[in-house]
């Protein structure tokens, strides 16, 4: 009785400091706001301000319809940073000073991501493509024409989610008769893991945005799409494209390939900026692994890249915005050359991670770990015990032959 | 799949008759007492198994495109396999007896070569229809006759060549079912590509016409069983012998007196099958995704496990009789396989590497671990120990490949292969144990080809005074 509750003790003990490693590795929880700002009267020029305030410094994240969709990432020494807006210059056609942090001397660090244009093309034909012939481009989607609707009805205190959510206005072909593009946005207050897939690994210094085409009517039998996201980065560090190939898919089954826009590494407790995610895309609202989608993403652009207008990124780092700082382009595209998986459930869902640090990486469930070492344990052991028994037989049986010799 | 000529099958007594009457010479082509004669049969004899060897991987080899067309997750695709294998948990009991008792060799194998014909039609039809609960029917038909039909094949391979080139000829057979299986890995994608042309575009009716082509595999198989029953019954006449059978007697009772060793190298089988026949079934999107192959690459790598085994399976059958010791050599095709799994969990090395390694483990195995059930049974149970076996070996492939359907799809390859790799440990438990058991029991499996001789001998002098 005693020797079982000794045993249950350690046994709880054992799952305590479990547990306590497990918060730990979670790393510190900041306190996060999410909200629209307001100040403007168009539906369509939404303003979104998630304030992660955390020890001696504070995240600002300022997601953005007003022209392309946008995000601005700063990063504040202050506890008490806050967001300012001047909304008729923001709204007016030079919108540069629009957008600042008070007290301006705070922001150590501003990045931005922008995401331009949503390309269509006709992807089916392999045999086409490796001849070396163009693929046939559609128009392209330019996000900055689009209409938004109001972020303000879809914000989510508790789950600090929001959604943009738009159509094309000119919409010459009628692919957004009943089809939208979206951009919903999550914020997260400590390290953790999605439950959905792609089941992105994140901490409390990052944020997710995932792109949904929902219902877009492709112009042709085997339309693919591709989105182009540009970001923009102070003159000292430029982004770099990695690829971080991992042997551990057990979080997104058969995705091995994580590919993330780095930053240069900086002098800092900051660290870098990073855009990361996994290669794979959903076609379904329930993602999983049959209604994957491959995702491939193109080389970065970095000569000569300018940013088009109108954008909080112009409002935010002013109109010299090309010269004064670095733009990167990056071209992701949905769908392999056979799998049709958009043409049936016109869905397609792509999520990405974007913050600052060293990029989250993932590592062995301790599942896998115990697994892994019970199975290779037990025969080890079993080979040794075995081999003591039989040494321990052999030497008894000698010692019975004994006496008769 | 059940290794071909791995279960044994006993000679029948030579019968021909003395007042056999005697026949005007024939060609050696045409005279079944001549060498010429044989082959030709042989060569029928081989080919009788090819469709249904052909038609067990179609889904391995098309996994990506029946996947897409039929709208199912990698847990409903395993479930083919398992349709395969639920029939023959209870089949493997009565395939021998359904030969010799009840419909005899000739006809028995055209029955199952029919079956599995009309299976793998079944099984093109419910893509054609689109309508996958009718895909798992055929495959269950397809299952019924593909199991016994490799018992028939033995038979007839002993009533040919009993006595005379018999090793060879399960050799032979053996190898030309890993060709079928090679051929189709490698050749169905190409079809379905082909058939995409045609009608100009993917979807479950060219998947359906894919499979239909591969069906003509099987209608080939099934004009070699008819061909086959004609010499049969020609050479029975002429020879006066009679028809072959398996000589198999299946008794459940005999189950009770199994001993502890038997049950292990059961339990060495199913791990050991289990982690190798799914394994294959998935492998290859494993290798487009992880390694970067492309579909005609993951295919070839898919197969080398085949290829590997066709030539090396009567190598390794031959050493091991030479050298005995089969406990050693299981010990070493396990490990070998275990470390394959692992490089390929958790390494990004060269997989080729690791499915040569997987692939020569594996022929090894399958020569050293089926003749030991005759060293710790009696031969009357010979028969029930091999027909419990097979069973207990479908019942695990179809439960494991379900499970690795599910794995795959919630969990991810590395957790799959992790899995695999725990398949593989439990069976090297199995053989460390057996190794052991078989020391303290002074039992027989661990000797060299040489002392068993010596042994033999011993006894047989025994006796004689």
């Amino acid at each position: 009785m005693v020797r079982g509750g000794r045993a249950l003790l350690a046994g709880l003990w054992l799952l305590a400091s479990v547990s306590c490693l497990r918060g730990a590795a979670a790393g510190y929880r900041r306190k996060v706001t999410l909200q629209s700002v307001p100040g403007s009267n168009s539906s369509s020029a939404n303003l979104l301000h998630v304030r992660a305030v955390g020890r001696n410094n504070t995240l600002h994240y300022v997601w953005s319809s007003i022209g392309a969709p946008t995000v601005l990432l700063l990063y504040t020494r202050s506890e008490s940073s806050a967001l300012r807006v001047n909304w008729t210059k923001l709204l007016s056609a030079s919108p540069a000073g629009a957008i600042w942090i008070e007290p301006p001397g705070s922001v150590v660090y501003s990045t931005a991501v922008v995401f331009t244009k949503v390309f269509e093309y006709n992807g089916a034909n392999v045999s086409a493509l490796s001849k070396g012939q163009e693929e046939p481009f559609y128009a392209p989607y330019d996000l900055a024409g689009f209409s938004w609707q109001s972020v303000n009805h879809t914000v989510n205190q508790t789950a600090l989610t929001a959604k943009f959510q738009g159509v094309d206005t000119s919409d010459p072909g009628g692919a957004f008769h009943n089809g939208t593009i979206s951009f919903q946005v999550t914020a997260y207050e400590q390290g953790g893991r999605d439950g959905p897939l792609p089941r992105l690994l994140h901490t409390a210094n990052s944020s997710k945005v995932e792109f949904i085409m929902d219902n877009v009517a492709p112009r042709g039998n085997s339309s693919r799409f591709m989105l182009e996201v540009v970001t923009v980065e102070e003159k000292g560090g430029r982004k770099r494209l990695q690829s971080v190939r991992s042997i551990d898919d057990e979080y997104t089954p058969t995705i091995f390939e994580m590919a993330q826009l780095v930053s240069e590494p900086r002098n800092d407790s900051i660290g870098p900026s990073f855009f990361q995610w996994k290669t794979t895309a959903y076609g379904s609202r329930e993602a999983s692994r049959e209604n994957a989608i491959r995702c491939r993403y193109h080389p970065l652009q970095t000569a000569n890249r300018t940013l088009p207008g109108p954008s909080i990124a112009h409002a935010y780092f002013g109109e010299g915005l090309d010269r004064s700082h670095h733009i990167a382009a990056i071209n992701i595209s949905f769908g392999g050359e056979d799998g049709e998986v958009y043409a049936e459930k016109g869905y397609l869902s792509w999520s990405a991670l974007l913050g600052f640090g060293t990029p989250p990486k993932d590592a062995f469930s301790p599942l896998v770990m115990a697994i892994v070492v019970v199975a290779l344990g037990t025969p080890v052991v079993l080979l040794l015990v075995g081999g003591l028994v039989v040494l321990f037989a052999r030497r008894k049986r000698r010692s019975q032959y004994e006496p008769i010799n | 799949m059940v290794e071909p000529g791995g279960e044994e099958v006993r000679p029948l007594l030579d019968s021909a008759h003395n007042d056999c009457p005697q026949r005007k010479a024939l060609p050696a082509l045409c005279d079944p007492r001549r060498l010429a004669h044989r082959l030709l049969v042989l060569a029928f004899m081989c080919f009788l198994g090819f469709g249904s060897y052909f038609c067990y991987d179609n889904p391995a080899a098309l996994q990506t495109q029946v996947q897409r067309d039929m709208k199912v997750n990698t847990a409903t695709f395993m479930a083919l396999y398992a349709w395969y294998s639920w029939p023959n948990v209870v089949l493997c009991f009565f395939g021998g007896f359904l030969i010799d008792r009840v419909f005899g060799i000739r006809l028995g194998t055209v029955i199952f070569s029919s079956f599995v014909c009309v299976g793998q039609v079944i099984f093109a039809m419910g893509a054609l229809f689109n309508a996958f609960w009718l895909m798992e029917a055929g495959r269950f038909v397809f299952g019924i006759g593909g199991e016994s039909l490799a018992v028939a094949q033995n038979a007839y391979a002993v009533s040919w060549f009993k006595g005379k080139e018999l090793n060879l000829v399960f050799g032979l057979q053996l190898s030309m079912a890993r060709i079928g299986s090679t051929v189709n890995m490698n050749i169905m994608g190409w079809i379905y590509s082909r058939v995409q042309d045609l009608l100009g575009s993917t979807g479950h009716s060219t998947l359906g016409f894919t499979l239909m082509i591969g069906g003509v595999t099987c209608i080939f198989s099934l004009i070699c069983a008819l061909i086959l029953a004609y010499l049969d019954k020609r050479a029975e006449k002429i020879l006066c012998k009679e028809q072959g059978k398996t000589g198999e007697v299946i008794k459940l009772t005999d189950v009770k007196d199994f001993s502890l060793s038997l049950w292990l190298i059961f339990i060495i089988c199913v791990c050991y099958y289990a982690a190798v026949f799914p394994f294959i079934g998935l492998g290859k999107v494993f290798f487009i995704e992880k390694f970067k192959f492309s579909s005609q690459e993951a295919s070839a790598i898919n197969s080398i496990v085949y290829i590997i085994s066709a030539p090396m399976s009567p190598v390794f059958g031959f050493l091991v009789d030479k050298l005995g010791r089969n406990i050693i050599w299981v010990m070493f095709a396990v490990v070998a396989t275990l470390a394959s799994h692992i490089m390929l969990a958790f390494t990004f090395w060269n997989p080729w590497i690791a499915m040569c390694m997987l692939g020569v483990a594996y022929s090894l195995l399958a020569c050293a671990l089926w003749p030991m059930v005759a060293f710790v049974v009696p031969e009357h149970q010979l028969g029930t120990a091999y027909g419990f076996m097979q069973s207990i070996q479908n019942l695990g492939l179809a439960i494991i490949a379900i499970a690795a359907g599910t794995i795959l799809d919630s969990r991810g390859y590395l957790f799959l292969e992790v899995f695999f790799s725990a398949c593989i440990c439990l069976s090297l438990i199995a053989v460390v144990m057996l190794y052991f058991v078989n020391h303290l029991t002074g039992g027989d499996l661990n000797w060299s080809a040489k002392k068993r001789e010596k042994l033999q001998k011993l006894a047989a002098a025994e006796k004689e005074i």
